[in-house]
Parts: C-alpha cells; sequence; structure tokens
C-alpha cells in the first residue's frame, strides 16, 4: 500500500521537476488544471506517433483483410461479393492483402495487423462522429470539449524538439462539407489552445507555415524581430513588473521566430527531398504528407497525423463505384506508406515512432451498421448487380476494420484477432476497441494509463473512465 | 577559553569504541538479509524487535536535545556543573542511538516501506548514529569544544532522520498537509461540532440527521481520499450508505449498535504505527471524533430516511443587504466602502490610482472593446474637471452600439450562440444573434433577459434549444438535458453535468434532480437514464430549488417554461443575480469575487461586496450598464493592475484582491484595435449581416471581429469554438497564436496594406513613428523608442520597413494586455 504511494507522490514530484525544468528551459507553462492520477510510471518505447488517417471508411474487405473474390458480371447477385479484387501473399506467412496493396504487404513484417477493429454503435452511421469518437476516444457530443489524442500526447510530454509543434495535423481541409463537424475534434479542447493541432492542409505549402511571410527575407525576418525586442527594452513595461500575460506572450512570440528561423523548418520544405525519393512519395496530397510527415519526424515531431482527408462522398467515402475509387485510394496509400516505414527504418527513427494506419469504420456491400444491430441503410444497393458503379462496398460497416501498427515497440509480422470469412466478415476473435488503441499508444509512449485532469470537478481521462486496457499482445516480447 | 584543545588529527580511538556498535549493525544486517527476499515470513523474534524501533527512537532524539540544551545553558553560564550531566546523556543518546539502528533495520526488513523513503531514513539514522558515538567518545576524552560542535551536527542529524521515519510512518505530506493552502478538500459543510454527550433516549428525528451529517462529514474530511470516488483501497468506499453497510474487502466494517466489535472502531484506536491503524495517512481522527462515530454505531448507525443533509457547502439562496461601511473621505462609491473595509481588515493599501491615459484605455476596452482614439487621449488628459473619469465612464455606456458589439462576444460565448458551427447543417440548431445584439443594445433588464432566454420565443430559442446532433447520442447529452446543463451552469453558476448521468459525487445533485429539472423542457416526459442506461423510472418535473417554487407537471411545455422563467427571475432567487454581478465583475476586474465563475457555492473573497451588489442590482431594476457603472466609476477600478506569475493564481482560494487584475485584449478585441488603429483586418462583407438587426449597418465604425463567422486567425487568439457553454477565456499567450501573428496570412496582409496607408499619409518618419504610438499605444514615444524606431525606418521609410515597425508595435505587450 505504502509503495503504491509513494510511487504516485514520486511520479508527481518528478513531473513537477519536469515542469520546473520545462519552465527554466522557457517552455510555455501547462496550462494549471490539477492533473492527478499517475498510477505508475512506465518505460516508454516510443516518443512520437505518425497517425495515417484513412478518412471515409475504408472497406477491410477491399485492403487489409481480404475475403473471397467475385469478379464483375453483369447480373451477379450482390450478397455473393465479398471482395472485388484478388488477394495476394505479403511478407507475413498466409496473410493476404488486396491487390494493389503489395508495397504495404511486402513491409508487414515491421509491423502488426490488427483485423479486429470494432467502431461504437451510435446509431444512424455518421461519419463525423465515429470520427470524433476515434481521435478523442469519446462519443460525441460530450459535456466538455475532449481533446484530440495529439493534444493528450502534446499535454503530456511536450514538444520533442522544442521549434516543431508537438502537434502537426497535415492534409485535413476545413472548407469542406461537415467541416464544423471535423472542427469539433481538431481540438485541443479543455486543455487549451496550446496543444491544439498545427494546421498544414496542404503539406506541399508545409514550409509557408512555417518560414517567414511570404515576401520577407531571412534578414529582414531577423531585422523585424530585434525591432520588436528593442522597442520593448526601450518601453517603460518593464515598470508594470512582470506577470504571465506578459511572459507567456514575449515567450511564444521568441519561439515562434525560433522556429521560422530554425534549420528544422527547413523540414517541412518538400522541395530539398531528393527527386529519387520525392517522386516515390508523390502520389498526391497523401504520398506527400507522409513525405513532410517523414522529415519532421527526422527533426524530432511529436505527434503528425496524415489523413488522406474526409470530404462527404470523396476519398474512402464511397457511395458509388467503390471498386474503381478504390483501385484510385490504393494507389494514393501504398507506395508512400511502404516508403515511410522503410525510410524511417533506414534513418533509425521507427524504433521510437508508432506508425498506426485506421479508419473510423469499415465498408460491406450489404451490411449497414453492426450485423446484430443494423441501422438505417444509407446506400441503395440494387440485389442484382448490371452496373459497375454498384460493385464495390457502399454501405458503412461497422464490426470490424483493419488497422495497421508500426514501430515503437509493436510486435513485429503479427497479426491480431480474426474476421469471418463469409458474410457477415464481422469480428469473431478477439475484438479492439477504441480506447485499447489508445491505450496501447499512449502506454508505448510512457503515459500513465489513468492520466486525467479535473475538468468542472470531473475526473477526465485519457481514455473513458482512465479503463481502457493496453493491447499487451501486440507490443514485442518483453516490452509490456 | 579553548586553550586546552588537542588537535582533532591527533585523536585515536580505542577498538573498543566502535567494536561494539559495529558488530550489533553488522549482526542487524545479516538478521534482516536472511528473510531478505520474503519479509513477510521473517523469523518473529526479528519482526518483535523491529516493531520497537519507533519507542526506542524517542531516546536518542530526546536525548541529545536535552544534551545541547545542557550544554548551550552550560555555556551561557560559563558554568562546569553540567558536565558530567553532558557526558552522561550522550552516552546514553549514542547507546540507544546504536540500539534503534539496530531495531530499525530489523523492521526495515520486515516492514512494507518504500524503497527511496527507506533508504533516506536508513542512511541519515546510521550516520546519527555514528555521529552521535563519535560525540560521546569526545565527551568522555574531554574535548569539549569539538564535541559540541558534533552534538550540533547529530541533533541536526535526529532531526532529519526523524523527519524522514516520520514520513515514512505518517505519509510524505505529513507536515506539508497541514501548511495553509494545502488543503485541497473541497468547501464541506457541517463544520459545527454537536455535543451527543448529554443526550439521553431515543435519538429525534432531526438529531439523527444531525448526527448522520456529523459521521460522513468526517468520513468525508478523514476517509474518502482513499475511500470514495477516486480510490477504493481495501474495496472499501465511505461515501454512501449502501458502501459503508457493504463494508470492504475484510468484511463488514461495522456492526450497528455494538461498536466494541465494529472493525472501524477497532482500525481508529489502533496505534499510527500499527499498519492497520486507520487513517493510514493524514493525522489521526480527534477523541471527539471517534466518539462520535462510536456513538453513532451505538444508536445502531442510523440514517435518516428523510433527504440527507448536505456534506457540500451550497451558498444561501436568500437575496441579502449587508450594511455599507461608512462612507469617508474620497471613499463614497459602494464598491469602495466594502472594499475599504476589506482593505483595512487585510491591511491593505489603497495604491494611488492610475493616470488618465491608462484609466481611459481600461475604460474604452472594458465598456466598448475599443481602442480610445488618439485625439481622445489627448482631450481626456487635458480636461481639468474633477468628474471627467465619471462622465467618461457615462459616456461610454451610453455609446448602445458600440456597448452591443463588445459585449455581443461574451454572452455568445456564455449562450453558446455562434454564426456556424455543429448543428446548423441539418436544422439541429438556432442562432439567437439578433435577439441578443437588441437586447444588448438596448439594455434588456436582466430578468426579462433571463426569462426571454428560458421561456422563449422563436428569436430567442436557440438556447434552450440546444444542439441536436444526428444519430444516437448519449442521454447525459439530449437537447432537454443540454438546456438544464447550461441554464444551471450560464444563470445559476451550478454545474449539472455530474448529475445528468449519476448521482454527483461533488455536490448534493442527485439524477432525479437533473432529470426532474431537464424534463420542463421536454414536450414528452423523459426517462431517467443512469449512465446512459434507462432505469424504468420517469423522471418529474421540477425545478432544481424547491424552495424557489413549484411548477405544474401537467401543463405543456410553453406553460412550464413560463412558470420555470417566473421562478427563477424572482427577486429571491439570489442565485441568479449573485452569478450575474460575479461574472460581470470577473469581466471588469479579470478575475471573480468567486472562483470559477460557474462554481458559485465556493466562497466569495467579499460575500458582503458580493450580495450588496446583487441587491443593488435587482433593487435597481435589473440594470447591467447600471451595474457597470457602478464597478467602473469605483476607486477600485481605478487602482493599479495587478500582476498575477502564474494563471493558476487566479482561482486561488487565498486570493487577495488589491485592483484588476491584469487582462490581456481577447481576440475580439486584439483584431479591433489593430482595425481601429493601424488598418482594419476584416472587410464589412464579411460581417454575418444576414443574422444581424438591420440596424447594425448604419452603426459600425469598422467590421468589428464580434460580427464576423470563426476563422483560424480569431480561434488562435483564442476565440472558442461555442459548441459548449465558454464564461472565461484564458488570457495566456501560446505558440500557436505566435505563429499565426508572426506569418499568418490574415494578419501579415493587413500588416502589408497598413503599411502602404501609412507611409501615404505620413511619408515623414518622424511624424509617423509619433503616430502610430499616439493611435496604438494613447502615447508619445519616449527618445529611445523613437531613436530605435527612427533607426529602423531611416533614412528614407520603405513600405516592408513601415510593415515591420507597426508588426512590432502590434505583438507589443502594452499593446496587448490591459494595464
Amino acid at each position: 500500500m505504502m509503495k503504491a504511494n509513494w510511487n504516485r507522490r514520486e511520479f508527481i514530484k518528478k513531473s513537477s521537476a519536469a515542469t520546473m525544468a520545462a519552465l527554466a528551459a522557457g517552455a510555455p507553462i501547462a496550462s494549471l488544471l490539477p492533473g492527478c492520477g499517475r498510477g505508475k510510471s512506465i518505460n516508454s518505447t516510443a516518443d512520437t506517433v505518425i497517425l495515417l488517417w484513412m478518412g471515409g471508411g475504408m472497406a477491410h474487405t477491399e485492403t487489409f483483410d481480404p475475403k473471397k473474390y467475385t469478379a464483375f458480371t453483369k447480373g451477379m447477385e450482390a450478397n455473393s461479393v465479398l471482395s472485388t479484387f484478388p488477394s495476394l501473399p505479403t511478407k507475413i506467412d498466409g496473410v493476404h492483402f488486396s491487390e494493389g496493396l503489395q508495397k504495404i504487404g511486402d513491409i508487414m513484417d515491421r509491423g502488426t495487423l490488427i483485423k479486429s477493429y470494432q467502431a461504437a454503435d451510435m446509431g444512424h452511421i455518421l461519419h463525423s462522429r465515429h470520427q470524433y469518437h476515434w481521435h478523442t476516444c469519446y462519443e460525441p457530443p460530450q459535456t466538455v470539449a475532449a481533446p484530440h489524442i495529439g493534444s493528450w500526447i502534446a499535454k503530456e510530454l511536450g514538444p520533442k524538439n522544442k521549434v516543431i509543434p508537438a502537434f502537426i495535423d497535415i492534409g485535413q481541409r476545413f472548407t469542406v462539407g461537415e467541416a464544423e463537424e471535423l472542427k469539433a475534434f481538431h481540438t485541443a479542447g479543455f486543455l487549451g489552445n496550446e496543444f491544439g493541432p498545427f494546421l498544414i492542409p496542404d503539406p506541399s505549402q508545409g514550409l509557408e507555415t512555417v518560414r517567414p511571410p511570404i515576401g520577407m527575407d531571412s534578414k529582414r525576418f531577423e531585422r523585424r524581430n530585434q525591432l520588436y525586442n528593442d522597442l520593448i527594452s526601450e518601453s517603460a513595461i518593464g515598470e508594470f513588473g512582470s506577470d504571465y500575460q506578459k511572459e507567456s506572450l514575449r515567450r511564444s512570440m521568441e519561439q515562434s521566430y525560433m522556429l521560422l528561423n530554425s534549420p528544422e523548418a527547413k523540414a517541412f520544405d518538400l522541395s530539398l527531398e531528393p527527386k529519387e525519393s520525392y517522386d516515390i512519395y508523390n502520389t498526391g496530397r497523401f504520398g506527400l504528407g507522409c513525405l513532410l510527415a517523414k522529415r519532421l519526424t527526422q527533426q524530432g515531431a511529436r505527434f503528425i497525423s496524415v489523413t488522406t482527408e474526409y470530404e462527404p462522398f470523396m476519398g474512402f467515402d464511397t457511395h458509388e463505384n467503390g471498386h474503381t475509387r478504390m483501385a484510385g485510394m490504393k494507389k494514393l496509400i501504398d507506395a508512400p506508406i511502404a516508403q515511410l516505414v522503410k525510410d524511417l527504418e533506414k534513418s533509425g527513427h521507427l524504433d521510437r515512432t508508432i506508425i498506426i494506419l485506421a479508419s473510423e469504420f469499415s465498408r460491406d456491400m450489404m451490411v449497414e451498421g453492426k450485423p446484430e444491430k443494423k441501422v438505417l441503410e444509407q446506400v441503395d444497393q440494387p440485389d442484382i448487380i448490371n452496373e459497375l458503379k454498384f460493385y464495390g462496398m457502399h454501405r458503412h460497416f461497422t464490426d470490424a476494420a483493419s488497422i495497421l501498427m508500426f514501430g515503437g515497440g509493436i510486435r513485429k509480422g503479427f497479426v491480431y484477432g480474426e474476421t469471418a470469412d463469409e458474410r457477415p466478415c464481422k469480428t469473431i476473435k478477439d475484438p479492439v476497441r477504441i480506447d485499447q488503441i489508445h491505450q496501447t499508444i499512449y502506454h508505448a509512449l510512457g503515459i500513465p494509463e489513468d492520466t486525467q485532469y479535473e475538468v468542472e470537478k470531473r475526473p477526465f481521462y485519457t481514455t473513458p473512465d482512465g479503463k481502457g486496457q493496453v493491447i499487451k499482445e501486440i507490443l514485442a516480447a518483453g516490452k509490456v | 577559553m579553548g586553550t586546552s584543545d588537542t588537535s582533532f588529527r591527533k585523536l585515536r580511538f580505542r577498538k573498543t569504541y566502535i567494536a561494539l556498535p559495529a558488530a550489533l549493525v553488522l549482526f542487524a544486517c545479516s538478521a534482516a538479509a536472511q528473510d531478505g527476499s520474503a519479509p513477510a515470513n521473517g523469523f518473529w523474534l526479528w519482526t518483535l524487535l523491529g516493531r520497537f524501533h519507533p519507542a526506542m527512537v524517542h531516546f536518542p532524539v530526546g536525548l541529545l536535545y536535552l544534551a545541547l540544551i545542557f550544554e548551550v545553558v552550560a555555556r551561557r553560564r560559563r558554568s562546569i556543573q553540567y558536565a558530567g550531566s553532558v557526558r552522561l546523556t550522550v552516552g546514553i543518546a549514542a547507546v540507544s542511538a546504536i540500539a534503534s539502528v539496530v531495531l530499525g533495520l530489523m523492521l526495515a526488513n520486515s516492514g512494507d516501506y518504500s524503497e527511496e523513503g527507506l533508504q533516506v531514513h536508513q542512511w541519515t539514522g546510521i550516520a546519527t548514529m555514528v555521529l552521535a558515538v563519535i560525540t560521546a567518545i569526545l565527551y568522555f576524552k574531554n574535548l569539549r569544544h569539538y564535541a559540541f560542535l558534533l552534538l550540533i551536527v547529530s541533533t541536526l542529524g535526529v532531526t532529519i532522520s526523524g523527519h524522514f521515519g516520520s514520513e515514512l510512518t505518517h505519509g510524505e505530506d505529513y507536515l506539508t498537509s497541514a501548511l495553509p493552502g494545502n488543503n485541497e478538500q473541497p468547501d464541506l459543510a457541517g463544520e459545527t461540532t454537536y455535543s451527543f454527550a448529554s443526550l439521553k433516549g431515543p435519538l429525534t428525528e432531526p438529531q439523527i440527521q444531525e448526527l448522520n451529517l456529523q459521521v460522513r462529514s468526517i468520513f468525508a474530511h478523514n476517509c474518502y481520499s482513499c475511500h470514495g470516488q477516486a480510490k477504493q483501497k481495501g474495496d472499501l468506499r465511505l461515501d454512501s450508505k449502501q458502501a459503508i453497510f457493504k463494508g470492504g474487502k475484510n468484511g463488514s466494517i461495522l456492526i450497528p449498535g455494538n461498536p466494541a466489535k465494529s472493525e472501524l472502531v477497532r482500525r481508529l484506536h489502533l496505534p499510527r504505527s500499527d499498519k492497520e491503524a486507520m487513517p493510514s495517512k493524514g493525522k489521526s481522527l480527534t477523541a471527539n471524533e471517534i466518539a462520535i462515530i462510536e456513538f453513532w454505531i451505538k444508536q445502531g448507525a442510523p440514517w435518516s430516511a428523510a433527504p440527507e443533509k448536505s456534506l457540500f457547502k451550497i451558498a444561501p439562496m436568500a437575496p441579502r443587504l449587508p450594511s455599507l461601511p461608512p462612507a469617508t473621505a474620497g471613499i463614497q462609491n459602494p464598491v469602495d466602502r466594502f472594499v475599504n473595509a476589506y482593505f483595512n481588515k487585510n491591511d491593505i493599501k489603497w495604491e494611488k490610482p492610475v493616470d488618465d491615459r491608462l484609466f481611459l484605455r481600461r475604460a474604452y476596452l472594458d465598456v466598448i472593446g475599443l481602442l480610445p482614439p488618439a485625439d481622445t487621449v489627448d482631450a481626456f488628459v487635458n480636461d481639468k474637471s474633477a468628474d471627467k473619469r465619471t462622465a467618461l465612464v457615462y459616456k461610454l455606456l451610453s455609446r448602445n452600439h458600440d456597448y452591443a458589439q463588445h459585449w455581443l462576444s461574451f454572452w455568445n460565448d456564455a449562450l453558446r450562440n455562434d454564426y456556424t458551427g455543429t448543428g446548423y447543417i441539418t436544422g439541429g440548431r438556432f442562432d439567437i444573434t439578433s435577439w441578443l445584439y437588441n437586447s444588448l443594445s438596448g439594455n434588456k433588464p436582466y430578468n426579462i433577459f433571463v426569462k426571454e432566454l428560458i421561456s422563449p420565443d422563436s428569436s430567442s430559442a436557440g438556447f434552450v434549444k440546444g444542439i441536436q446532433w444526428r444519430g444516437t447520442i448519449n442521454s447525459s447529452q439530449s437537447t432537454e438535458m443540454q438546456a438544464a446543463q447550461n441554464v444551471s451552469q450560464v444563470f445559476l453558476g451550478l454545474n449539472l453535468k455530474c448529475a445528468s448521468c449519476h448521482d454527483s459525487f461533488v455536490s448534493d445533485w442527485k439524477l432525479d434532480d437533473a432529470y426532474a429539472f431537464a424534463n420542463l423542457f421536454s414536450d414528452s416526459a423523459l426517462e431517467v437514464h443512469r449512465c446512459d442506461k434507462p432505469t424504468g423510472k420517469m423522471a418529474g418535473r421540477r425545478m432544481l430549488f424547491k424552495e424557489l417554487g413549484t411548477i405544474d407537471a401537467n401543463a405543456d411545455r410553453k406553460e412550464r417554461l413560463n412558470q420555470l422563467a417566473q421562478i427563477m427571475i424572482q427577486p429571491s432567487d439570489g442565485r441568479l443575480y449573485r452569478t450575474l454581478v460575479n461574472r460581470i465583475w470577473a469581466q471588469v476586474f479579470g478575475r471573480g469575487l468567486i472562483e470559477p465563475v460557474d462554481v458559485m457555492d465556493n466562497n466569495p473573497w467579499n460575500q458582503d461586496l458580493l450580495d450588496w451588489l446583487a441587491y443593488d442590482f435587482v433593487q435597481s431594476g435589473y440594470d447591467l450598464k447600471k451595474l457597470l457603472a457602478t464597478m467602473l466609476t469605483s476607486k477600485a477600478y481605478q487602482l493599479p493592475s495587478v500582476a498575477l506569475k502564474e494563471p493558476g493564481m487566479l482561482t486561488d482560494a487565498g486570493f487577495k484582491f488589491r485592483g484588476m487584475v491584469r487582462k490581456r485584449l481577447t481576440a475580439e478585441q486584439f483584431s479591433d484595435a489593430v482595425s481601429e488603429s493601424l488598418h482594419p483586418v476584416y472587410p464589412d462583407s464579411l460581417i454575418v449581416f444576414n443574422l444581424l438587426p438591420g440596424t447594425v449597418k448604419l452603426n459600425i465604425p469598422f467590421a468589428r471581429a464580434a460580427l464576423m463567422k470563426n476563422d483560424p486567425f480569431q480561434t488562435a487568439l483564442g476565440r472558442p469554438n461555442r459548441e459548449t457553454v465558454s464564461t472565461s477565456r484564458s488570457s495566456q499567450a501560446n505558440l500557436l497564436q505566435a505563429l499565426e501573428v508572426t506569418n499568418g496570412t490574415v494578419f501579415n496582409e493587413t500588416m502589408k496594406k497598413a503599411a502602404s496607408e501609412w507611409i501615404k499619409k505620413y511619408p515623414k518618419p518622424e511624424v509617423l513613428v509619433k503616430e502610430v504610438y499616439r493611435n496604438a499605444l494613447g502615447r508619445l514615444p519616449d527618445n529611445s523608442e523613437e531613436s530605435v524606431a527612427l533607426k529602423a525606418l531611416n533614412p528614407k521609410p520603405t513600405e516592408s520597413a513601415v510593415q515591420d515597425f507597426l508588426w512590432a508595435i502590434a505583438m507589443h505587450p502594452e499593446f496587448q494586455l490591459i494595464y
């Protein structure tokens, strides 16, 4: 009993020592929410997380968990179609991926495939609500603004490299449909703006976000900063004494100057990437996002999200022409993801970086929701398929979805969970819920399971009630 | 003195002095080592002996101090008559120190102590023992001066070692938890002591209630931290009747009627060193507290059938008119009279009021959210009339549109009204912008304001309608429950969010209360859901505070809301008006009379002032502007701003008022200040005219940020997304903000356009610098500032140089903060 007490106190001691050190180093003062519940300190196996977000609902049977292939023929029975692509072997014995994902298949000896992710039941399927749930671990709406997983990590661990924002979000524009719903979870919530996402909607414009304003050369940028500092030091403002508002203002201005003026900012400049490498990644905005993520990880990023971008009825949100569009999506993701894993491995960063690929739910041709809990169907699917546009996975399936994880202490060449080989292709073994995914990531990062803050007198945990369980099976042996 | 000293180096220890303690210590170590890996099964004798350690340690502690006292007295009196006593005392101390160490090592190996804490205690203890032994040797060798020095060191050592030892036994926060300000308990009621000794015969119902409250209060203060919601050590909770009678891992904890056989009582009586003693950390219960618990158990551990009396502090509901402290010279304003009494009581002096320029800037920003124009500053400073500050406040308050355009942001946050956001896309949300704007510009009496929000027509319905999310939602987020939560938070400073899922752990609000309140807003009757699971029970229909009145449960929704509104806005609802004046106070003075502003059951730093303001507010016709005038024409408002080193100090319970706490411009104030003094940030075309009353078009000085949809620039500067109620904003800067203003497009473009205009208007750098300072900061640059600026602009200012200068001024703390 005493031991546990001591550990808790010790942790608080340590963390307050870390806070002091951070303050001395000029880091921003974390918003002073009463934090508590650091059950035990754990050793981390990762420092960085890259989330590869397949926005819109990626069908597991068309990607990483293919079932029996039925080629398109006019007059075919819809219910007989489980996959619209043939399967090809991967580096893991007995594991096949859908055609078009061979490059990722070839690196599966570096990671784990989870087949059995089950999304929540929230009635009538809505992408933004499931995405909110995936990213915050809480079902919307909430009475307090729930933080994005990237914000939790930014809050708990801070930036890895002081001049690179701790939470970088690449590829999602907020000018698309459901933009407000997307904004609702792209936020640090009650943790405070400071831990919110640094948005780079277009990775090829990444540099613009971290370099002096357009038309301002570095000399002038430096001069401007100097003028700012001189004007303050010549003013009588010091007579007012020191307050947190002024100190935080000056500190953040200084940080921003450092970032915009730092050599690390070059990581944002994709034009500096050798052409050969650039071309491999350049499958589109998502591919370039992976390239940016690679460069930033190598310079010390903490949390990066790269998305194929969610826009209603676009990307993976295939309400029709599922087969054709899936082929295109595979082209977009296959090469850059495989290259990202290989490049980070080569540069020695993969060992401490978790790469996780996920989607808010899966798709099926027939079942909307879960087999036992069907919900309102949103897509008309004829029983007999006469047109190619009805050939594909168009309904929102929440009973099983695939997740890939690489690096940072994740087990290599491993498959977790199982799904049925016949429709409904649902989870039949080791179901995984979102709080387990979050907790496993937090665990790998060394963030205690019961990390919480008191908000309006109620504890708010990283996972609801602090109950998320680490999926120990997918951690490399001896890392639990 | 000191002539007979021998050099310390010449000392030779005789082996026998050391051999004995060393042997004993080694023996203890080896005895301990034998069972080191399995302490629980250690040889019983070592365990038994080890338990004498806590008793034995008092010998070296007491004796070393005693010896030190003897020695000091002897030295002061220059007497040698104590020499023998000192020698003997130190001798016994040394021997008992050896014994303590030996026993301690045994205990260490049988006890379940934390590794690090133990290590520190162990080694300081052994070091002290060695020191004590050497001290004794020196005394016996008659080397009194060295001995004295070492005695001091030994005494220090025994103090330190003893401290770490006590932390092992009592917990690390044993000492510090008693320091003021380290008490993290929530405000609890039931502090009064009650004598039960005199009670005879069966208890009456009120006595049972009171006794029960006392017992729960003792549990709450002493036991909840380990046996409550947060932790359940030994699977035991003491925070409900059911849990108490259920007991813990080891079975029931009490036998009603038989305290002597109750486990709870046994544990309370155990000596602190016993591992089973409770509380295992923190202070012991007092004899009186234990007696109360015993008495309660003896009475059969009664639990009244009536509603439990509250453990939590609940602010009084009734309005109250405290008598005004006497007016004195220069202290006429009611606010000042209360503050003066407060200052006297707290020994705080009135500082000199801020100068005209600072006052003007404050008043402008607080009332209408704008910077004072440069010419106005000059005119105000040169104005010789005595009441110019008061006159200014009234003049600003009369600028209805400017006032509305400023306060719109505050109320939009609180009423979570926004021009875009989730819900609008599917008709699941309704804006109240036009109603709100008119209410503010017309200075609608606050009682009517509240009434129209609770019992709305279509123009103000958006607030209680909430946001209808698509799909299935948690039952604690139904629109009816949202209404209950938001009405209670915004108007009553009360958190109903816990209770909308389950009975609250931090207040007395129950699930039933929340549902009954939410049910008022519902067309069809709500079923009570606990943690999102239906209970099969239908919710009642009632107001949270029953004493305020009842609502006809059978009336239709419209009528129910009408009745609710009438109940809520009646003057006897002191809570509504205290909540409001506290919010306004927080806006003006940077910190509420009560913090957080949504927890009105917390203690204010000045109850009289809060009560008076709320009372006066009602008497004066619920007039928000008059309330502002009372505050802004006070001397207290003119005090120099107070700098806080950390944002956490804002909500600190020990806060002392000394003047306005420094504020930072809000997102809207900052944008407007830039727009006004340098160049408009937004074009008029972005104003949400379609949502605003038509009159606005004729009454905008420029495109004010409050009238814009939220954008990344505003978000970065702290404008909330208004999905949930938001009643305060952080005034701390952060990196994302800094990046947004350092290289973000919105701001960069603004500065660029500003430069091109300024340079055209003021080609001469000397004039330009002066005018920028006058417009942005309301003052002229001093010489050194001017020379820095001119150096950057000379010889001939380019557009980019001007742009950078304007940017640097906008980033200046003096521009961004309200001093």
